[in-house]
């Protein structure tokens, strides 16, 4: 019989080693930084966590450092980090724009100012793409199309319908007097398969985020005519801002860390510090590098005052969508 | 490309990256190989791993993890009924009746073999056509999806034998309904929720896996009670029977070829490549080693099909390739339309160890199956309760969710009693698996149609993909029809 048991002992044995490695052990617990994910493995917010912890592990910021990805939706990790304070006293969650769109459309209730806001580390703008050999050349082009007709487009995104690239696109429309809600927008399962329909020629302007689809905007396949950001951005220097064109509007879909609700002063102080000090490092901006993402180095209260703001822009965009309840 | 590849060899034949890719590969095949872990548990175990590592050496381990624990998922398919990836359910239809029969040792040996020509052909496929596959990774639109799907969705032909028509149609309908539950993929609307966050995001693949193949088995041979059926001692068999290497040749030749084109179509590769290859299979044969080999080699050369998009265009076809893609921008590597230029040596590195990768999975995997096999002989008093504990561990560390346990058994026992009223539940999976991307494609198609049909005959590779599924659905139709004609004729 103790040969049947190689399989679970095998099994024991892995998740120790997964224990073990993730450095949950042994530290103490003070020193200690663990990340709740609110997604499953792979993606940008899970992303940005697991290049945080490294940061940190490397800088000598943290003891230890560890992760876990709550499955079933971001609502989901969203209320059982608020609900449940004993169990994440110390962790830090890690969250993006959509916690406060879902907010916002009336979706969810929990958002923000649920939370302890300790940090935004990572801007990614958006950005408004099309094929190569497309005639329109530049943003103004595709404005003209869409004020003579809008329907002559099909815009995708890599988001739902009244989600983030959606609300990125129906800003820059706004900022021209096009009703975005005339505009013909399709969602794809995320920016990279939104990308392979731009090449396939199923969508004609692609609306998504830098970050995603980094590697294309350098190949020479597609061509960016203009970008979110408050200035430009050295990955893709030659494109213009929106605010460049005369538009001024500009949006990021941040990623940043928050503590639980009604975390002490003090609390909320050391994770400010640490993070300040990651922001700060060459090994923080390598990470940024290699993602193609851009500091947003918004800390504390701040962070709040950012949110604020986007939730603002954000009420007036989705009640023009007619996303808002 | 001879420059890259010769740097390539160089770089995968390097002793230590030699090591990493037999590491890498261990570790993914015994982790995959547990019931309930599949290539994303494994690869998000090992990431912290990689961070200290050399680029190419680290994404060659990383691979190595993804393809071994591919290699690896068709044990618990074939022992205990309980698929731990998608990809791997096709073959549990033909691999778990041969294990109950006695024969585990020859199934897994099948699964081994066939697993590693696909693994093999893959590579090669990859080494050969990476470059100019990528075009045909976006040639594909929504309208092709969609029947694409629809085609994978009359898989269920294959269940439908002996009158079962109706009843697999009625399954594979509950299958489509299950996958509907949570957010609405084009709005984020909640839908079938009843207000509960925990289904907000729908019901998890493993959960109605593990809830209506391992868990309904299970709860089936528990209240069926008394009459065990014969354990024979033919689960000695470890190896191949006289005969299934001849015959599973071709199958794995074809399903080799069918799995690495399917596994580059972003989306979900691997997993229609092993429904279409069993069922592709199923017009040739009843031979039940064919009936394993060929998901097996479909499944193994889609997962190297599938490093086509993500390392030609940087875009991950899958949760999987989700999550190695952030590996690699961890580890400095950006794969995409620039990765060739920029860093041959990782580029054409992880392609050529794939080879020692394979040699290393089969080397592993053949010593294992004496021991694997004997799970299926001990007592069932013994074994159900392993099975069950097992199925629901497994769901709980994808899902960490307790609230699933309670809709797993719930499941289940609905599972079960659709088992008993004669319904067949393979068709009920392979509808809530395609539910989701069938509804996401069916959508954009008829927005993008303006909700007309006619879209889905446009363009030449739609009407061949359109005509495809009209043949496959007409034809039992014809072939009953003549057949009544004849037997009215004769008498």
């Amino acid at each position: 019989m103790p040969r049947l048991n190689s399989m679970p002992s095998a099994a024991a044995r892995m998740a120790l080693v997964g224990v073990l490695i993730c450095g949950a052990l042994g530290a103490p617990a003070d020193d200690r930084v663990h990340f709740v994910i609110p997604v499953a493995p792979g993606g940008g917010v899970d992303g940005t966590a697991r290049e945080v912890g490294r940061a940190l592990d490397a800088l000598g910021l943290a003891g230890s450092v560890s992760f876990e990805n709550v499955g079933g939706g971001s609502d989901r990790a969203l209320g059982l980090f608020v609900e449940n304070e004993a169990r994440f006293r110390d962790a830090l969650l890690v969250h993006s724009t959509p916690l406060v769109i879902r907010n916002v459309q009336g979706l969810f209730p929990l958002g923000f100012r649920n939370l302890t806001p300790v940090a935004g580390l990572v801007a990614d703008y958006g950005i408004f793409v099309v094929r190569e050999d497309d005639p329109m050349e530049h943003w103004k082009a595709i404005l003209q199309r869409l004020s003579d007709d809008p329907t002559s487009l099909i815009v995708g995104g890599g988001s739902a319908r009244g989600s983030l690239d959606h609300i990125v696109l129906a800003l820059a429309l706004g900022a021209a007097g096009i009703d975005a809600r005339r505009v013909r927008y399709l969602p794809y399962d995320g920016g990279g398969k939104a990308m392979l329909a731009l090449l396939g020629g199923e969508i004609d302007l692609l609306s998504t985020g830098l970050g995603e689809t980094l590697s294309f905007t350098r190949s020479g396949q597609v061509r960016v005519l203009a970008v979110t950001a408050p200035a430009r951005v050295a990955a893709i220097a030659d494109v213009p801002t929106l605010a460049e064109l005369g538009y001024p509007v500009s949006f990021a879909n941040w990623r940043g860390v928050f503590a639980p609700p009604g975390s002490p002063a003090d609390t909320r102080g050391a994770h400010v510090r640490r993070l300040r000090a990651l922001a700060a490092s060459d090994a923080w901006q390598a990470a940024l590098d290699r993602h193609g993402w851009q500091a947003l180095d918004v800390f504390g209260l701040e962070f709040e005052a950012y949110l604020e703001d986007q939730e603002a822009v954000l009420r007036v965009t989705l009640s023009e969508l007619g996303f808002s309840r | 490309m001879w420059e890259g590849i010769a740097a390539g060899l160089a770089t995968a034949m390097d002793p230590a990256n030699l090591a990493w890719v037999a590491l890498g590969c261990l570790a993914g095949t015994l982790i995959g190989m547990l019931p309930g872990l599949g290539p994303i548990t494994a690869i998000a175990l090992m990431i912290p791993v990689s961070y200290s590592m050399e680029p190419a050496a680290g994404l060659i381990m990383m691979a190595g993890v993804y393809y071994g624990a591919v290699f690896g998922g068709s044990t618990s398919s074939i022992l205990i009924n309980a698929p731990g990836v998608a990809s791997t359910v096709a073959t549990s239809f033909d691999g778990y009746p041969m294990a109950r029969a006695g024969q585990a040792g020859r199934a897994l040996a099948l699964a081994a073999y066939a697993s590693f020509s696909g693994g093999v052909f893959g590579a090669l496929a990859l080494l050969v056509f990476a470059g100019a596959l990528a075009s045909w990774a976006t040639a594909f639109q929504s309208p092709d999806y969609t029947l694409i799907l629809i085609l994978a969705l009359s898989s269920i032909a294959a269940f439908a034998e002996r009158g079962l028509v109706a009843k697999s149609c009625v399954a594979a309908l509950l299958g489509l309904m299950l996958g509907t539950v949570g957010a609405d993929p084009e709005s984020g609307v909640p839908r079938f929720t009843f207000g509960r966050l925990d289904l907000m995001d729908g019901i998890a693949f493993i959960l109605v896996a593990m809830a209506t193949f391992a868990l309904a088995d299970a709860f089936h041979l528990l209240t069926r009670g008394g009459d065990d059926e014969p354990r024979t001692a033919a689960g000695r068999h470890v190896r191949l029977a006289p005969g299934d290497a001849r015959a599973i040749v071709p199958t794995v030749g074809r399903n080799s070829v069918l799995g690495f084109l399917v596994g580059v179509l972003p989306g979900a590769g691997a997993t229609l490549a092993s429904f279409f290859a069993y069922t592709f299979e199923k017009r040739f044969t009843r031979n039940p080693a064919c009936g394993v080999a060929a998901p097996e080699s479909a499944n193994n050369a889609a997962c190297m099909g599938s490093f086509v998009p993500l390392l030609t265009l940087g875009i991950p076809g899958s949760g999987t390739t989700a999550v190695l893609l952030g590996v690699m921008l961890s580890l400095g590597i950006q794969p995409g339309p620039r990765l060739l230029a920029v860093d041959p040596g990782a580029f054409w590195g992880v392609i050529v160890s794939m080879f020692a990768g394979n040699l290393v999975l089969l080397a592993l995997n053949l010593p294992l199956i004496p021991w694997l096999s004997r799970l299926i002989r001990i007592s069932r008093p013994v074994l159900i309760p392993f099975v069950v504990a097992f199925s629901l561990v497994g769901v709980y560390l994808t899902t960490l969710n307790d609230f699933d346990l309670y809709l797993m058994v719930g499941l289940a026992a609905g599972a079960l009693v659709l088992r008993r009223a004669g319904y067949p539940l393979a068709p009920l999976l392979l509808g809530f698996i395609l539910s989701g991307m069938l509804e996401e494609n069916l959508r954009r198609t008829l927005y993008l149609a303006d909700g007309s049909w006619a879209s889905l005959a446009e363009r030449p590779l739609t009407v061949v993909l359109a005509v495809a599924c009209l043949v496959v659905w007409i034809a039992p139709l014809w072939r009953r029809l003549r057949h009544r004609a004849d037997a009215a004729g004769a008498s």
